[in-house]
């Protein structure tokens, strides 16, 4: 909408709140971590500053490296393999398939549980002598493949990022909140025309979210995926040998260590990765956007040929 | 939608469709009330059955006693009033700026807007354990340190930039020509954010307000470090406090967990039949 | 819709209204006191009773305010943040992670040599400020003590064929093996987490290897490496999953009895004791006893020197204002009393850097360890109080890497040099 001049007072007005909080709260804060990411300090003596000797030690460092590599790899699948299971889920709910009330609080309860009690549970099933996986794989003969699984160098991080995989009640949430918006005479139409559940799925309820909630939940399941650190400070803290450490963690690790500087560098680090990030996705959905709408009227095209 | 299909019987490619949706739901079922169950389970436990025996064995005996430590040794109850109280109100807060920041950056055109909604995007990113210091010092500035006005400010802002990128992204969704239209009637500003868009993108501010509560509601490093009187602790810090320097007594934590969870279940329950509502108030996307 | 908002809204100011903060007589000192000896630590109850009888005592004048804190972790990021941006508070707890140095230096905390020198340091025991003092002044005071000797399961080891508790390294390696052999785990590691056993493991050895002085170079001495070599070959004899195993693992297998030998310090004493524990009506501890740091061939330890470490600092907030530091110091004065510290280790197990007669009810397993503490013919930290947090933080990491042999035994020492290193 274009804007009007009696508009503008109160558009002001509307955004000030947001933009008053967004400075006192992020930037100026985030000036702080970038200033102290140039120095060496440990939060008690006078801080020296060291130029971009911090970035180096980060560039040096192998359980950086690690961590960043982490989170992209977490942040890829929690928007490209998360997300689109959450949609499938949302899809079919949104059908109002018996008990789907059931089923949608349901799917939300890992949400409201407190993390550490996830961490535990998690501990638990992946156990070495005691754990559900072990005992589950021996049962069935496969005990020849029961492991220390958080334990292991090569299935410790797999093991850490497939559990929080499937839990995608918050996604699902947002795309069904979405979906039921969608005017019912679209599929009123489609049934009409002999479109299976399917169909209607791939033609209409998919192009009508993409660039809404599909959206919003790629990049926002991308960003947590980039900021993970609560679950894993619980369920391995970085271990087995920093093979499981994220960004975060790693800063928080060397806040422990009183060494403000290359925490506040690996903050930064995080900032620029992340903004890479949703830069990228955005440009992904412009594309694709462009791509179907030639595919959905090259279709159409043909369907009036016939 | 499918109301007329649910009678006919299914064949072939319809019936296999059906037996993976089922297969799915199922899963997801068991797959997310597992940890709820195991949760409950343990909480039932004595500490020796829990670290000494198999962590899926029942308890023997049922110790309801853990559910008492929790609730008067740890002095659970205030602590989930301080939670709701302060919750809501950071939400409340939060939700009515972000909707006012999200519809100037939804619906106008202006120099900048896309530069501050990259912004907001950003401060998604920022690790708020890396803001430790500059927060605590902001806080104690404004003479908030150990107040409820501390933290409900404090929380309200860190869900700023969040919140007013999920309603942003609903808002969008708003049919433009329904703005328009209603702009060439006559009506103004403030009429078509309150009478048109707040309504119509209610998805979207429900969405934000579910995820900005459970953040307060989940929070804890802040919570511990701008508060100091037991009087303002929120129930997070609350299940900590089975935690000491050696040692966790894991079921009377576990015991406060799940009455922690019990009323962030039901306010979820009675704000997705908010949701409910407000989708019947009519379908408008196309 | 509507109207209930409007509800929620009402309730939501009311309840704030309502909660408001306590006053306080305006002529009264209140000491801002944020512990962790509270919940369900063991010092928790009689420290209470204490300040209870402190606050009674001086009624109207000085009131010691506790902040209750129970996650060390989260308490470890509120003092530090507190201390960084000049909010120290009146008085807490520190433990070795913090840089005990930097803070000393710092002049953000009281000096406490004046009160010392008047009569209290003879309160403490004989060098307890050697290390910690800057410029011969102490402002960061050694509180809490920990010894770390090796409590184990006598029926264990009898089912294995020893009736004594090995006097080597070598013996106790052979140990290990007959223990595996009857179906038991010899001890219990950890590389989860902290790595809390393994770092303690691992202190233990170097003072075999070391002896007294393995500190003096830092990490260059030869018996970090050959320390590590032991600390691997250990876990072919502790429990299944042990490179992902946290305290909760260690301690839950030694109270399921399924393990010989419990490496921890003297709070962990009270759980031997709990009816919880307890197997058919038998205590753990009836079945466990006390042993030194075995002797290791050709290593410089005597088998008398213990590795110890200081548990807890006291710090006070300078003050500016005489009669508030007056009111801080009477309250140190007031919980270092022998007589109470008597009574507090009691009820707590813990020990204490303060000269007091135990009690004659203390549990034979508190007083075993007593002993040990007073025969030891020198002492050294635990390698976590000894080196940088770095090194803390680095030492999980180093740890399951060398078991996973992803580096052997150079790179394991290399690794917590360079992390050292990064934070210098």
């Amino acid at each position: 909408m274009k804007l009007e001049r009696s508009d503008r007072g109160p558009l002001i007005a509307f955004l000030l709140p947001a933009i008053v909080v967004m400075v006192i709260f992020f930037i100026i804060p985030v000036i702080y971590v970038v200033v102290v990411s140039f120095l060496k300090w440990n939060g008690i003596s006078a801080p020296i500053a060291r130029g971009f000797k911090n970035y180096l030690l980060l560039y040096k460092d192998k359980a950086f490296t690690r961590s960043v590599i982490n989170n992209v790899i977490w942040a890829l699948v929690a928007g490209f393999i998360q997300v689109p299971l959450a949609m499938v889920m949302a899809i079919i709910l949104s059908r109002k398939p018996k008990g789907w009330k059931f089923f949608r609080t349901v799917y939300f309860f890992p949400q409201v549980i407190s993390g550490i009690a996830l961490a535990t549970l998690w501990r638990a099933i992946y156990s070495a002598d005691t754990g559900l996986l072990n005992g589950l794989l021996r049962a069935v003969g496969l005990g020849h493949l029961a492991r220390d699984w958080l334990g292991t160098i090569e299935t410790a991080f797999p093991a850490v990022l497939i559990y929080w995989v499937f839990y995608i009640g918050y996604y699902m949430v947002i795309m069904m909140a979405d979906i039921t918006t969608i005017d019912s005479s679209y599929y009123e139409a489609a049934v009409i025309d002999g479109a299976t559940d399917f169909q209607q799925a791939i033609y209409i309820t998919i192009p009508l979210i993409k660039n809404t909630s599909l959206l919003t939940c790629i990049t926002l399941a991308s960003v947590m995926g980039l900021r993970q650190f609560e679950q894993v400070y619980m369920l391995t803290n970085g271990q087995p040998a920093n093979t499981t450490s994220t960004i975060v963690l790693y800063m928080y690790k060397k806040m422990q260590d009183t060494n403000y500087g290359v925490a506040s560098a690996s903050a930064v680090v995080l900032i620029i990765v992340g903004v890479i990030f949703i830069v990228c996705i955005r440009k992904l959905f412009e594309g694709r956007s462009e791509q179907a709408k030639q595919l959905r009227a090259l279709k159409k095209a043909r369907r009036a040929v016939k | 939608m499918s109301e007329n299909k649910i009678h006919a019987p299914l064949h072939g490619k319809d019936l296999l469709l059906a037996i993976i949706r089922w297969i799915l739901i199922i899963f997801f079922a068991v797959y997310t009330l597992f940890p709820l169950i195991w949760l409950i389970i343990s909480s039932l436990k004595t500490n020796f059955e829990f670290l000494a025996g198999s962590p899926f064995a029942l308890p023997k005996v049922p110790q309801w006693q853990n559910y008492v430590n929790a609730l008067a040794v740890a002095g659970l109850g205030r602590m989930l009033l301080n939670s709701v109280f302060v919750g809501l109100a950071a939400t409340a807060v939060n939700v009515i700026i972000a909707s006012m920041g999200a519809y100037c950056i939804s619906r106008f055109r202006f120099k900048g807007r896309e530069k501050i909604f990259t912004l907001f995007t950003a401060g998604i990113l920022v690790p708020l354990n890396a803001l430790m210091v500059p927060y605590f010092v902001i806080i104690n500035k404004l003479g908030l340190y150990n107040t409820y006005g501390g933290m409900i400010l404090l929380y309200c802002a860190i869900g700023i930039p969040m919140s007013t990128f999920l309603i942003r992204g609903l808002m969008d969704s708003v049919p433009m020509e329904l703005e328009e239209a209603a702009y060439i009637d006559g009506c103004g500003f403030f009429g078509r954010f309150f009478y048109l868009i707040l309504p119509l993108s209610r998805t979207g501010i429900v969405t934000a307000a579910t995820f900005e509560f459970l953040t307060c509601w989940n929070e804890f490093v802040f919570a511990n470090l701008i508060v100091s009187s037991e009087k303002l602790r929120t129930v997070q810090v609350g299940i900590r406090y089975f935690t000491n320097q050696f040692s966790t007594d894991y079921v009377s934590m576990y015991a406060a967990i799940v009455i922690s969870i019990i009323p962030s279940i039901l306010g979820y329950i009675i704000f997705q039949e908010q949701i409910i509502a407000g989708m019947t108030s009519g379908a408008v996307k196309g | 819709m509507k109207k209930t908002f409007a509800l929620l809204l009402t309730l939501v100011m009311v309840f704030g209204l309502v909660a408001s903060m306590p006053a306080y007589a305006d002529d009264e000192i209140i000491i801002n006191f944020p512990s962790i000896w509270v919940g369900t630590d063991s010092k928790a109850a009689y420290m209470s009773k204490m300040i209870e009888d402190f606050n009674a005592e001086n009624a109207g004048k000085i009131k010691v305010v506790v902040e209750e804190q129970t996650d060390y972790q989260a308490y470890r990021d509120k003092i530090r943040t507190t201390i960084t941006t000049g909010n120290a508070p009146d008085l807490c707890v520190l433990d070795t992670t913090f840089d005990i140095k930097a803070y000393a230096e710092s002049g953000k905390f009281m000096d406490l040599t004046p009160y010392l020198n008047e009569g209290w340091g003879e309160n403490f025991t004989d060098g307890a400020f050697d290390a910690w003092s800057v410029d011969g002044k102490v402002s960061i005071l050694p509180f809490e003590a920990a010894v770390f000797p090796l409590v184990y399961n006598v029926e264990i080891l009898k089912a294995a064929g020893w009736d004594h508790f090995p006097a080597t390294y070598d013996e106790f390696f052979q140990m290990c093996k007959d223990v595996k052999a009857a179906g038991f785990n010899a001890m219990g590691q950890m590389a989860g987490d902290n790595a809390w056993s393994s770092m303690l493991w691992y202190s233990l050895i170097v003072e075999a290897i070391g002896g007294k002085d393995v500190y003096a170079d830092g990490l260059d001495n030869p018996a970090f490496v050959e320390a590590a070599k032991v600390l691997k070959e250990m876990y072919n004899y502790t429990f299944d999953g042990a490179v992902s195993a946290t305290a909760s693992d260690v301690n839950g297998h030694f109270i399921a009895r399924d393990t010989a030998v419990y490496l921890n310090g003297p709070w962990w004493i009270a759980n031997l004791y709990k009816d919880d524990n307890a197997v058919d009506g038998v205590k753990l501890a009836d079945v466990c006893d006390v042993a030194t740091n075995p002797v290791y061939e050709g290593g410089k330890g005597d088998g008398k020197g213990l590795v110890t470490t200081v548990q807890g600092f006291l710090a006070a907030a300078k003050q500016d204002d005489p009669a508030k530091e007056a009111a801080v110091v009477k309250f140190l004065q007031y919980i270092s009393d022998p007589e109470r510290v008597s009574e507090w280790a009691l009820s707590s197990g813990a020990m204490f850097f303060i000269k007091y007669t135990p009690s004659p009810e203390t549990s034979l397993i508190s007083q075993k360890f007593t002993e040990i503490s007073n025969n030891a013919s020198y002492t050294i930290l635990h390698v976590n109080g000894a080196f940088p947090t770095a090194f803390s933080t680095e030492f999980p990491a180093a740890v399951s890497a060398l078991v996973l042999n992803q580096i052997d035994e150079e790179g394991f020492v290399d690794q917590l040099q360079t992390a050292i290193e990064l934070a210098e």
